[in-house]
């Protein structure tokens, strides 16, 4: 911190002094304690967790990110990474692993249990999920266009793209749940029971990994909501713009993880 | 100027044309042969690796190209990779070492 203030970048140390962070591990925490105690302590850890990631987007929104903070001591170019990228980057690993446990147990039990509903014979409707494919593979391409935007400092199709990617998120979980509807009310696939001698487990495992893999989309259409929003304000320059390219491989990695899934789950 | 700034390099760097249009076109392309592969009357074996083998280069291109992995330092890949070798253990004791066939509820 003091290496910054002595280049002169006082709101990079106040932006690091920020409360709201831990008032999230705290929320966490007590969140986690609750499940395993009293809902009402569920309760009050997802009131805290809300508050102060609320609090720290409020903080956020009132200043330019501070992408460069941590990255202002020149170093080798080989280890050119921010300290930021580098936890992003942790964070997806972990997440490889939470998707591959999930599909990998799904493949299991379909090898192992058999009847499972296969491409063109079962209920899922794969025409409408190609187009959800290509949908979320549009919504990567205007996420990196909207990165390379603000790297060029153009703030006008940095709004375009982003929003772009916004709305496309939005028509991705849209007809997700369309489909939902339509596979839970019509053609009778529940967690529990499927219709026409298909394995009862396929529901489970389907509505797991979709559900687990939107669950995913749904957090970033709300982070990219709230870039759409900064974005409109003038809060990303051509200096400035971390914040962009770490919500964008995040929104990236959701799509990867779609493109094995719709293979596996839609295809095979 | 004496120090760097991340965002001066990747300025630096943008500088150079990155084929994202010629990407997108690619995975589009590849997703439609994908939901048509039937059309090919492949054995069934064969069409599941073939669609496996279009699934792993459509992620590639896009961890390779949208997430930048080609234009980082080499040994941020080990992140990621490290994942995957826990993901191959896992396939290991899942699929590899095989299992009983549970018979499926009525």
């Amino acid at each position: 911190m003091d290496e910054h203030k002595a280049e002169g970048h006082p709101a990079a140390a106040a932006h690091h002094g920020s409360i709201w962070p831990f008032i999230i591990g705290i929320g966490g925490c007590v969140g986690y304690a609750g499940l395993v105690m009293d809902l009402r302590i569920l309760g009050l850890g997802i009131v805290l967790f809300v508050s102060g990631t609320l609090g720290w987007l409020r903080d956020d929104l009132r200043s330019p990110s501070r992408m460069d903070f941590g990255t202002h001591v020149a170093r080798p170019s080989e280890v050119r990474v921010s300290a930021r990228k580098l936890a992003v980057w942790m964070f997806l690993a972990t997440e490889i692993m939470f998707f591959s446990a999930i599909i990998g147990v799904s493949w299991s039990l379909r090898v192992r249990t058999g009847n499972w509903a296969t491409p063109g014979q079962g209920p899922l409707n794969v025409p409408l999920t190609g187009l959800n494919t290509f949908i979320l593979i549009c919504s990567s391409l205007t996420m990196v266009e909207a990165l390379a935007a603000i790297e060029r400092g153009n703030q006008k199709q940095l709004k375009v793209f982003i929003t772009a990617t916004f709305l496309l998120g939005v028509t991705f979980l849209s007809i997700q749940g369309f489909e939902y509807v339509k596979l839970f009310f019509e053609e009778g696939l529940r967690f529990t029971a499927a219709p026409d001698g298909i394995n009862p487990l396929f529901g489970s495992t389907f509505y797991i990994q979709t559900g687990v893999h939107g669950s995913h989309v749904f957090g970033g259409v709300l982070a990219m909501g709230y870039a759409t929003l900064k974005s409109f304000r003038g809060g990303f320059t051509k200096e400035n713009h971390e914040a962009v390219e770490l919500i964008g491989l995040y929104w990236h990695f959701v799509d990867v993880v779609w493109i094995f899934l719709f293979t596996i789950v839609y295809l095979i | 100027m004496s120090t760097t700034t991340v965002a001066s390099l990747g300025a630096a760097t943008i500088e150079k044309k990155r084929p994202y249009v010629a990407v997108f076109a690619i995975l589009a392309i590849v997703t439609l042969l994908e939901l048509n592969v039937g059309i090919f009357r492949l054995a069934s074996n064969v069409q599941v690796g073939t669609l496996v083998i279009m699934a792993t280069a459509k992620a590639a291109l896009v961890v390779a190209y949208y997430m930048h992995m080609r234009y980082e330092p080499r040994w941020l890949a080990l992140i990621p990779l490290a994942g995957i070798a826990l993901v191959a253990v896992l396939v290991v004791a899942l699929v590899g070492i095989g299992g009983p066939t549970v018979t499926p509820h009525p």
